[in-house]
């Protein structure tokens, strides 16, 4: 399909040329209507630059200038099973959905797995379009959901899954970037529905395999019934060149409770946008997130979470360690609706820089239209505390072990938010891995 | 064992210690009182090897080792222990862990293996029983959440533990009530070895009356200006600071 396109305002970027491109290979399909919608949308407003709200930190021009072809389609046994893929490890009672480049590896169609129906984007949008729908629309304009609308106009297929019940065992989605070239990209997307009085565990987990790793743009969209309740991860661990571009809505309503945990340890630039509204009472939120950068990476989250509906709760709890030349961002916003009175929010970010030439940014915002709220929020950024420092060192720990165990300490406030131990302990160890001195905090766990 | 000469030194700018002289040996306990603001609490830091406070002049050997050369931990190592007037709250860090690190930093330091897991939680019970501490201190937070109390007798458990070969003991005696300070003073006492010294750093004769000082020092303007046995002690009670220091201008 190749209907006429609007021409952008400024001049196209290469990158914006190749999206295109793309856009004008895809088969049509049952959501062809709103994929239209969206990729106009996205080539009328282009890429998102730092004088965009959500963007000031982020600088896409090199990524701009490059042209993208889509990553190769490749099937399970073209991926090799290693361990440094598996999140839970093998004896762990993880059941693990693989997703290669956005595309599903699913024994078949329609699959159930511990009380949860999985289900390919793809078969839905066949079957059943008009459910779809729901997640995906309505559309925004807003500059933090712009790589949401190209991942809506281009993705291929992806993972729906139905929580229809209380599911004790975790799900683990893997998501493998793997590429066969230079620029290639990736649209993974997932849909998780919790149906009231649900509970579920699921933990998708970012992956490269490979010499090659695609420009991911992934997207996830939650909506959680009423008194549902899920406790989400997004682990990003892809390696050190590798662009991450992730886009997570959550939508819940009344008495649904929501736990979100965002661990960023890997890749050269990693971009996770959280959007929660809670649009009924008495939903709640609970998001953490865990963001390490070394070297020279880059990472850069941004939270708004907004109170639609009265007595709803949201917490947010954001530690960020950056060490080398690495730079992290975390930028929070509360937004309470008009209405939406008895709101409580609290959030609480912390940076830790262990090097002169690193950069913490934390920005929390507070945007109020409704009297009788409870909102809360601080932000620090310092260096290890010379107090703690010397008081380990007049005891006769060394240097190295003393820092390491404060580093270790600082982040104890989002590991200990966990309630999966198998999920929380496979974090630790990926995560001491990215530590200075991580041979000296294994011997403490 | 310790032996200090003329130290001085500089904390933010500000001359602190100003030609300070002591000498302590084995076996020995020494008090070392003043008023506020004497420079007590900076001595007892300088000698732990506190790296913002800055020696401008003087010497200190400890054991016949120069010890300003040597790094905080590697003084620790070296039978150096500081009881803390404010232990910091470090959360996130266990207790144990630290206690278990101290200690094998010691015995690494002095040729011995690491310590088995079973024998130190066994002699870590019976110095918390000593110390009339709740089990809950095992897997707590290092000091988080403990009351002025619970740090001192955290930092006397650690003492006794690490069986240093001399001990500085920073105010160890403020914000305890008579329970505690009996408490505290006992660990102490168990301490007294001839082969170990203590010194005490105090602002009450109180704790004197526990723990038996063989020498007391008034320390005053960044120098000892009065040395004598316990009887000092109780004569500073009775009247104060002033007429040392009057004294000495005399």
């Amino acid at each position: 399909m190749s209907p006429a396109l609007q021409t952008p305002d400024r001049p196209a970027s290469a990158a914006l040329r190749s999206f295109e491109a793309q856009w004008r290979t895809r088969p049509a399909d049952s959501l062809s209507p709103v994929r239209e919608e969206a990729m106009q949308r996205f080539l009328k407003l282009g890429l998102p630059t730092m004088r965009d709200e959500t963007w000031r930190y982020t600088n896409l021009r090199s990524l701009a200038a490059q042209s993208f072809v889509d990553a190769p389609r490749m099937t399970r046994g073209e991926i090799e099973p290693s361990a440094s893929l598996s999140l839970l490890g093998g004896t762990e009672r993880a059941a693990t959905v693989l997703v290669i480049n956005g595309h599903p590896a699913l024994p078949t169609a329609d699959t159930m797995i511990n009380g949860i129906e999985i289900n390919t984007i793809g078969e839905i949008a066949r079957l059943d379009p008009k459910s779809l729908l729901r997640f995906i629309e309505p559309l925004s304009d807003a500059d933090q959901q712009r790589w949401s609308l190209l991942n809506t106009a281009l993705f291929v297929d992806g993972l729906y899954l139905k929580i229809t019940t209380q599911v004790a065992t975790p799900l683990v989605i893997l998501h493998v970037a793997t590429g066969n070239g230079v620029n290639n990209v990736a649209y993974p997307r997932v849909i998780i529905e919790a149906s009231p009085g649900s509970s579920a565990t699921i933990i998708e987990h970012h992956v490269a395999q490979g010499e090659h790793t695609p420009l991911s743009n992934s997207n996830t969209n939650i909506a959680l019934g009423r008194d549902s309740q899920l406790e989400h991860y997004r682990v990003f661990a892809t390696g050190g060149g590798a662009t991450h571009i992730d886009s997570l809505n959550i939508h819940q309503e009344q008495g649904s409770r929501c736990k979100q945990f965002t661990i960023a340890l890997g890749g050269g630039v990693v971009r996770a946008t959280l959007e929660g509204h809670m649009n009924q009472p008495h939903a709640s939120l609970d998001s953490y997130s865990l963001l390490v950068g070394h070297e020279n990476r880059h990472v850069d989250c941004v939270n708004i979470v907004t109170h639609a509906a009265p007595d709803t709760r949201s917490r947010q709890t954001a530690r960020a360690i950056a060490s080398d030349s690495s730079r992290v961002i975390f930028n929070s916003k509360v937004v309470v609706n008009a209405g939406a009175a008895r709101s409580d929010s609290q959030q609480s970010s912390r940076g830790l820089l262990l090097s002169p030439t690193a950069e913490i940014d934390t920005r929390p915002q507070l945007e109020i239209h409704a009297d009788e709220v409870k909102c809360a929020h601080g932000a620090t950024t310092g260096r290890l505390d010379p107090d703690m420092l010397f008081y380990m060192l007049s005891r006769g720990l060394d240097r190295d072990t003393a820092q390491s165990l404060l580093v270790y300490a600082f982040l104890a406030d989002v590991l200990t938010g966990m309630s999966v131990p198998t999920a929380r302990a496979s974090i630790e160890n990926a995560l001491i891995a990215q530590l200075p001195d991580s041979q000296i905090l294994r011997k403490f766990r | 064992m310790l032996k200090i000469s003329n130290l001085c030194a500089r904390v933010a700018g500000k001359d602190i210690l100003k030609g300070v002289n002591l000498t302590v040996n084995a076996g020995e306990v020494h008090a070392i009182m003043g008023p506020n603001g004497s420079g007590k609490s900076t001595l007892a830091q300088v000698l732990a090897g506190r790296e913002d406070y800055e020696v401008t002049d003087g010497s200190v050997t400890f054991e016949g080792r120069d010890l300003l050369a040597l790094p905080a931990e590697e003084r620790a190592r070296a039978g150096l222990f500081l009881g803390f007037q404010y232990p910091v709250e470090i959360p996130g860090v266990n207790n144990v862990y630290l206690l278990k690190a101290a200690l094998n930093a010691k015995r690494k330091a002095a040729g011995e293996p690491e310590v088995d897991a079973y024998d130190f939680l066994t002699l870590i019970r019976q110095k918390m029983k000593f110390m009339q501490m709740s089990e809950s201190f095992l897997t707590r937070g290092v000091n988080e959440g403990f009351s002025g109390g619970e740090k001192k007798r955290n930092e006397v458990l650690q003492m006794l533990v690490l069986e240093p070969k001399l001990a500085i003991l920073d105010e160890t005696d403020s914000g305890l009530d008579i329970d505690a300070l009996k408490v505290v003073s006992a660990g102490v006492n168990s301490l007294r070895d001839p082969k170990r010294a203590v010194v005490l750093v105090t602002h009450y004769q109180r704790l004197l009356d526990y723990i038996v000082p063989d020498q007391v020092h008034v320390l005053s303007g960044g120098r000892i200006r009065k040395s004598g046995d316990k009887s000092l002690a109780q004569e500073l009670e009775r009247r104060g600071y002033d007429w040392v220091l009057e004294a000495q201008v005399a």
